[in-house]
Parts: C-alpha cells; structure tokens; sequence
C-alpha cells in the first residue's frame, strides 16, 4: 500500500487534487478566463454551456481545442482529436476501458474533465509504439493471446504498463490485483497476467 | 509454443498469432464508434421509467432550450417505422415492440424520446432534462408475480418445433429402482460486451451506410430497409470489428433504425453511443428459467425414466425461448423421455440469444441432477456419465457423427487430479477452507448455415479473400486466412481478409457457434475452383471421353484427380499457362440438407442453420468435460474458485491457440454465471436494478483461477468440408453444475438457484 500512495504523491495529477482544487476557484478561474463562443464579451459564469479553449498535450504534441467545458479527456479524445484508440465501455469508470496515462500515471479518462487535464502530459495506446515497432507491452499481448475482441485491450495494455511501472507485477497475484480496474468481458485474464510477466523486465530494463 | 499456443495434436491447424493483433493492441482497429464522421449530430436516448402503461405528454421546454440541442423526437412527431418479423419467427427483428410509434409502454427503459444535439454533452445534458408525463399501471415483472400468462412453447415459436419424447415416462419413473425429483432455477443475465451498443447513420442521397456493432450485417442492412421502407441495395452496413456480442448483437434492435430515420430528417450524419444502463433495456438479455427434473434409474446408474420441464420467461408481444431440452433429452442413453417447455409472458424486454442460450440454464438442471443422482447411488459422477454415454441419441436413435465425451472426461480427470476427490463432502480442508471438487459435462449443438465468399489469387502467391462474416474476437479472421493459406498452398502472412461489410458475399449470423464452419467451408469450396483452373491450365489435354466420365459420374479428368489428390500444385506455371497475373472466384457453399432456397434467403438477411439434433440422419454435437475446485470459508462462507479445468473435443481445431482462448474464456463465463451475474429485477416496477458495471458483477482479474484447457484430437468426416464443430459457445456449458457440485462436496449443502452467493452457504 506505501508503494500506491507514494506513487500518485509523486505525480503532479491525481483525482484529490482535483477535487480540491474545484472546491476552490482555482479550476473555475482560468475557465472563465478562457471563454469563448459567439456572444459578444460572453461571461462563463453567467452561461457555462459556452464552449472554452483549451491545449491538451496528448502524445508529445499540443493540441488546440474549443469544447464544451463539460467534455471529458475520453470525449476529447476520440470525438475531437481522432485518438479512437481509447474506448468508452461504461463512461462511469467502472470498467478501465478508456484508461490513459496522464503524466505516467493511470487515470480513468471518462472520469476526468478535459479542462483538468491542461498542462498535463496525456498518453494514450496510440503513443506508446514507436513508429512501427510495438511497445514490449503491446507485443506481450499479441504473443500472449492476451485479448479476444480487442475492445478492453488499450486500456488493458496502458494500465498494464503503469502496474509494471508501479512496481505491482512482482507475483501472480500482485498483477492480479493491480489490474482489476480493467475488465475484459472476454476474460483473457490468464493471458494478462501472462503478457504482463513477459513484458515487465524489458519496461523495467529500459 | 507456449501456454497461450498449445501445440497441434492432429487434425489441429498451427496456433497463429491474431491476424487482427496488431491493429487491437495499437488501437487502429476501428470499431463502430469509431469512424470518423464529418459534422456528425449526437443523439441520446430518453427511456420510459415505468414499465407498463402510456405516455401522456412531454415538457420538453427546458431540454430545448438547452445550447446546441438541434431537435427532439417522441412518438407524437417520429417517423412511424414499419413493424418487421421477430428473429425466431423468421424475421429481423430482437422484438416486435418498436419504441415512438405509439404512446403506449410495453417495458421499463422502452426508448420514449431521442435528443439530437451539436455534441454529445449538450444531447445528454438535454435528455436528463426531457420530462415525461405518464399513467402507469402495475407490471407484471417475472414467475409468480400476479398477471403472468403461461403456454407451451410448441406453436409459438417457430424455432422451438418439438417437446421431444420417446417410450413409457410415467409408467417407467413409477417402477425405477431409484427415483430423484428436483427443481432448479437460474437468473436474468445481461451480456454486458465491453463494447456499448453504438449506431452511426450516413446518408448519401437515398444510400444509408449504418456503422454499428453486429454479428449480422446483412440480417441488420434487411431489417432497416424493411423498417424504412426502403430497397436493400440502399443500405450498407460495415462494421470491421465488433467488441464483443454474446448474442446480444445479432439481431436487429429497434434502435437503428430510428437512429437511420433521425438522420435522413436531418440530412446530417447522427451518432449514437447509448449508455451502459440503456443496453440493459434496449437489447436483449438471458431470462430467467426453471426446470423440474424427474430421473428414474437402476441400482447400477442406468437412466430408465427422464423428464425435464423448462419455464422461461417473455415479453408480452414476443414468444421467445431457448428450449434446452432439445440437448438435455438426447444427453445420455434413456429408453423412456418426456419433455415440455412452457413459455411465461410479463412486462419485460423481449429476450434473446446469450452465449449458448439452451444449453446453459437447461444442461445446469440436467448435470446438476446427475450430480445428485450420483450422491443417491454411491456413483462416482464419471462413472455415472459413462454408464450413459451412448453413440445414438435416445429420441429417434440417430447416430451421433462424434462424440468424445468420456475420453474429455478422461483426460481432464487425469489433468484436474480427480482421484484426490474425497466422495463424502466436508471431507477436505485447508485450514479455515472446505474444498470441493465437481465436475460435469459440456456440450453444444454443431451448426451451420450457407454462406458465400470470394477468394483473389495472385501469380505472386498473395491471396485477398472477402466474406462478410463476424470477428468477435473469436479469431474469425484468423482461421480464414488459415483455411485459405492452407487450401492454396501459400504462407499464411500472404492472406487478407476483409469481413464485416454488406458489399461483400454473404455469411451466416455468427451465432450459435456456426462461424467457423460455415465460413470456413465456404472459403474452402471458393479455394477449389480457383485449385480447379490452375490444374485445369497446367492439364489442358483432358480427353472428351475423360470428360464425359466425370460428367456422370464414373470417373474423373486427370486434372480432377491430381486437384483432388492434394497435388502440390505449380502455382506460378500455371498462372503462366493461362496468361494472367491473377485469378478471382466467387463461391457459395451450403451444408448438407439445407433448405433449397438457403443461399437466396442469406442474401436477404435471413439463415436456414441446420445441424444439431438433425443433421441429415444424424446428430452432431461437440463435448466437453469441465472440473471445479472451489473453496468455502466455513465462516465468512466466501467461495473462491482456485481452478477450472475443462477437455473438449470439437472436430477439426483450426487454431489452438484462438480455440483455447475462447474456451478458457467460456469456463470463466461460466464460472461467472455461477457464482457472479445475475440481474436483480425490482418487482414492484419490473425494472432492472443493478443496470451497472459495477453492480452486475461479473469476474475481474483477481476473481479469475487458474484455467487448464485441455483440446482433444477429434476427426469427424460426417459434419462439413472443414470439419469443424464450433466451441464458441462449449465451454461455459456445464460449468455452473460443476461449481455447485463442488460446493455440495465441499459444504454437503446443493444450491440449485442461481447464483450462488455467500448468503446463500449454510455451513
């Protein structure tokens, strides 16, 4: 357990702070700052269904957006910025299937607000090969068999590679535990856990 | 070769990698929500909170006043669809209630309204925002509420054609040495695929293009066009992958087309996501069943008397059922059978097919009483089996084409360690645990329906082969590209395959674990007519008199011979030999005793499977044998499942690995359907409680145990040219019987009301 919170301690996005922050007016006041849509001096706080504008850093590149402020990093994503790669399975985060990694870290995309997400590196399953070449997670999955109809298999491989990095695939069980935030209907379960053995020397070497 | 690649044993294919596993691990594979569209509208659904009764108004001032909301649709300005046939009637259709035709309601979570909007937050926002007004009356919600009807299936259902019977039941169960009575009942599932039941529609002047998950693209492009009222060559349906299905897939939901009908008004593209709770009421669902099981038997464990009643519920408009006893009634040798299944209508959804829908409930009733059956004679629970194991069904005495069930018995007992079982229950422990050990029988039905394909042949040994059947994620485009590498002699990486798409030749509805042979044959019998003209270019000479022979029948042309020999065949000298760079062949394929009109009826849509209990004169089934170790706390009466193991025998296995994936994911979903799932039902409101993730459980990684799949060399020459079976569906068959029958050994308490829960155990 020291091992999870000192990880989300060490990364600058986590849901707490979040939460605090939007309690506050830190999150409300670049929101009104940055709105924009066709009223002539629109104010956000008096119509908060204008659209904003925002970057988001998804892979290496920044983005330009106007979008709702209510669209989540999961929306934006694939209904604004074409990465359809991460999958909306139950947009309640009951089901892992639309996990990203922002700043190394896991998070539930369906979960998070676009706006939050500002300033942060977001990874998503299309960023983690390089060119042609698979990420040793992704080409564990495929030598595993570690999917069937593929529609959990992003989340499962980006969360996958966060639980190595996290340092919970040391045992069966451990890898058990630490990815069950991501269901596969199919349950290729003993397949992950396999793909996640042979993978993680290679991501911890490298 | 590795645990997830077993190696060959004869008459297996080689364990490929996925031919679709690049494109699923790098989350390029396009599912159907995710195509781009250019300036699509998002539309969400509104549904009914009240189960039975009418809508008497809307407000929907406030919705739309909501920014970027484009439009409202209800019944009282929708374009009213044509009502089209009920699926197990013959027709298109997941039911025949068809939402915003009327105000009347005919379920919980009916479709009441569609909210198009600019993006899909404005739409939802809206929709929390659409008022309804209704008069509701009291449903009625499932067994034993007041206001259910009850009838014999037989006449209702098209699909469901007999109550098979055979001999003496009453008088043989009278006299029987031993006689065991019992009642079973199972629960609502949903199938809950990862993938949420999406719907995009494109209108290109009167061209519809539908992108949307299926397991039938041309039974869906049919179905729309007659709802629309519009010519089927207008409507395209693509859907490359499909993420997940279940069953829940395969027929058409009244959702597209209403979606196709929004999209044309407003001239502009409209996506649909629905929401993870709106699938549990906008699609189909497993119904809950009962069963009576009446077994008479000898001293020795010979069945004398069988008798299995099956109740399962319906919706008020659709007589749907699964009808089980088809299987349970031909299981095991059993002079004297009577059977009947009664159909229980309510204010519900109509059901539909989910992952082997007879064969779960029905064959947890019949391999949970022979458990018992097996207690009451002393009987190891093999050995009770194979007293009954028999090569003819006991109904009309048809031969079966194969069957392997003892020899699965056999060799997953020798891998499980069931000499270790201890007879008496709560006989072994492990510390806090009580250990039980079960076992029970696997089978499911071999069919296959027609099906058409076209194979492209280069010079240079490529090959591009187009069928528009279904990738679940069973491995369809994997053991394709192999049947046709294979037939054509050339390397596996040379084969594309293209599926899903309503422009190319048609394939059957992947259900009922026909896929795999049915488009397997197909592609086959294409691969031989393009084997035909390269023999036939590099042996041109062929005498009339050769010819003439082949023509009736007593003999063949030497080009036939060397074709039918397995000849190596000269591909690029043959290519040489008739002057092109490539060949191109279309094929159809049906199986044996199919309906004449079976290839006129699949292009529109519609499948004539045959197979199961009537193959010709036969009957072909595949087999498994599945064991469960499982733990009770004899405290907290927590169960784990340490173990499953499972040995299946189905025909020719076109990929070990793809097969065992399936299979091992199958014994989890029974595991599953045992221990997890059921959908909890409010029944002052017949309405689904836990429409949820997080609420309908179902297994996660640290639920899940260690799973031995264990696959038997089968041939069977009597089935179809690739010699397939099908175990889609096979192996979370039985597995709900052998956790409880574990559960009895561990605890000596049966459970025999799915799922077992924790409260449940009375240790």
């Amino acid at each position: 357990m020291s091992d999870k919170s000192s990880s989300s301690n060490a990364s600058g996005f986590n849901r707490r702070a979040f939460m605090a922050a939007a309690a506050g007016t830190a999150v409300a006041a670049p929101l009104t700052a940055r709105a924009a849509g066709p009223a002539a001096t629109p104010s956000a706080a008096q119509d908060p269904q204008l659209p904003v504008d925002l970057t988001l850093r998804v892979n290496g590149q920044n983005r330009q957006l106007n979008l709702d402020a209510r669209t989540t990093v999961l929306d934006a994503l694939r209904e604004r910025l074409g990465f359809t790669g991460s999958k909306k399975g139950c947009d309640h985060g009951q089901c892992g299937a639309c996990t990203v990694l922002i700043d190394g870290r896991r998070v539930l995309s369906c979960l998070t607000l676009a706006l939050v997400a500002q300033g942060h590196e977001i990874t998503t399953i299309e960023g983690l090969a390089d060119g042609d070449k698979l990420h040793p997670m992704q080409q564990a999955f495929i030598d595993q068999d570690a999917f069937q109809c593929g529609y959990c298999t992003p989340g499962q491989i980006v969360s996958a590679v966060a639980c190595v990095k996290e340092g919970h695939a040391n045992s069966d069980d451990d890898i058990r535990e630490y990815m069950s935030g991501n269901i596969c209907r199919c349950a290729a379960y003993p397949n992950i856990v396999a793909a996640i053995k042979q993978a993680a020397p290679e991501i911890l070497k490298g | 070769m590795s645990t997830a690649a077993p190696a060959p044993k004869a008459n297996m294919g080689q364990p490929v990698p996925r031919y679709d596993g690049v494109a699923k691990v790098t989350g390029h594979a396009q599912y159907a929500a995710d195509v781009p569209l250019a300036n699509p509208a998002y539309a969400y659904l509104v549904t009914s909170s009240i189960a039975k009764g009418r809508i008497d108004g809307f407000d929907l001032t406030e919705a739309k006043t909501m920014r970027g909301v484009i439009d409202i649709f209800t019944h009282e300005n929708a374009e009213k669809l044509k009502e089209i046939k009920f699926f197990s009637n013959g027709g298109y259709a997941s039911t025949t209630i068809v939402p915003l035709n009327s105000p009347e309601i005919a379920h919980e979570g009916e479709i009441v309204a569609v909210v198009v909007a600019e993006t899909f937050e404005a739409a939802r926002d809206a929709a929390h925002r659409v008022k309804v007004k209704y008069t509701a009356e009291t449903p009625t919600t499932t067994f034993d509420s007041p206001g259910t009807t009850s009838a014999r299936a037989k006449g209702q259902n098209a699909m469901f054609k007999e109550d098979p019977k055979v001999g003496d039941f009453a008088n043989a169960f009278d006299q029987a040495e031993v006689k065991f009575t019992a009642t079973y009942e199972t629960p609502t599932q949903h199938h809950n695929p990862m993938e949420l039941f999406a719907t995009s529609c494109v209108w290109n002047g009167d061209q519809l293009t539908i992108y949307e998950p299926s397991q039938f693209v041309y039974g869906l492009k049919n179905g729309v066009a007659q709802q629309l009222g519009i010519d089927a060559d207008k409507v395209r349906v693509i859907n490359a992958y499909v993420g997940g299905a279940f069953g829940s897939k395969g027929s058409t939901t009244p959702r597209t087309a209403i979606i196709a009908s929004l999209a044309r008004r407003l001239n502009r593209p409209v996506k649909l996501v629905a929401s993870r709770d709106q699938g549990f009421t906008i699609a189909t669902y497993r119904a809950e069943t009962r069963h009576d099981i009446q077994i008479g038997a000898s001293r020795d464990g010979r069945l004398v008397a069988l008798r299995h009643e099956g109740e399962e519920i319906s919706s008020r408009a659709d007589a749907y059922c699964v009808g089980g006893t088809k299987t349970t009634t031909r299981l095991y040798a059993c002079p004297n059978v009577d059977s009947l299944v009664s159909i229980v209508r309510a204010d519900r959804n109509t059901p539909g097919f989910m992952r082997s829908p007879p064969e779960v409930p029905y064959v947890f009733a019949l391999e949970s009483a022979m458990d018992e059956l097996a207690v009451e004679l002393k009987m190891d629970p093999i050995e009770l089996r194979r007293v009954n194991d028999t090569t003819k069904e006991p109904i009309s005495g048809k031969p079966y084409t194969s069957r392997s069930l003892m020899a699965c018995f056999d060799e997953g007992a020798k891998t499980f360690g069931w000499d270790k079982r201890a007879a008496t229950p709560k006989s072994l422990a492990d510390g806090d645990w009580l250990i039980g050990y079960g076992c029970a029988t696997a089978c499911y039905p071999t069919q296959m329906g027609a099906a058409a394909a076209r194979v492209r042949l280069q010079r240079d040994g490529r090959a591009r082969v187009e069928i528009a059947g279904h990738d679940l994620g069973t491995g369809a485009y994997t053991v394709i590209a192999q049947a046709a590498a294979e037939r054509l002699g050339i390397p596996y990486e040379k084969v594309s395959v293209s599926l899903g798409d309503t422009r190319l030749p048609p394939a059957p509805v992947a259900g009922g674990s026909n896929s795999t042979a049915s488009t397997c044959s197909a592609v086959i019998t294409v691969c031989d007519q393009i084997r035909h003209r390269l023999f036939q270019a590099l042996m041109p000479n062929e005498t009339l008199a050769d010819k003439a022979k082949e023509t009736v029948g007593v003999g063949q042309t030497p080009a036939s011979k060397a074709e039918q020999s397995g000849q190596p065949l000269d591909r690029e000298k043959a290519f040489d030999a008739l002057g092109v760079s490539a060949i191109e062949e279309y094929g159809e394929w049906k199986p044996e005793g199919a309906p004449k009109d079976s290839l006129q009826a699949l292009h529109s849509g519609l499948v004539r499977m045959v197979g199961g209990p009537d193959l010709g004169g036969k009957i072909a089934y595949a087999f498994g044998a599945e064991f469960v170790e499982l733990r009770v706390n004899r405290f907290t009466h927590e169960i784990r499942v340490p173990r499953l193991v499972g040995a299946f025998a189905a025909g020719r296995i076109m990929n070990p690995r793809t097969a065992r994936s399936q299979l091992m994911g199958g014994l989890i979903w029974g595991m599953s359907s045992a221990l997890f799932e059921a959908t909890e039902l409010d029944e002052r409101y017949a309405r689904y409680v836990n429409d949820n993730l997080a609420d309908y459980l179902v297994p996660v990684n640290a639920d899940t145990p260690s799973v031995d799949v264990i696959l038997l060399s089968e041939t069977d020459e009597h089935i179809d040219p690739a010699g397939v079976k099908g175990l889609g569906e096979l192996g979370n068959v039985g597995t709900a019987a052998a956790v409880c029958n574990a559960i009895y050994n561990a605890t000596g308490q049966r459970i025999r009301k799915l799922p077992v829960r924790l409260e449940k155990i009375e240790v």
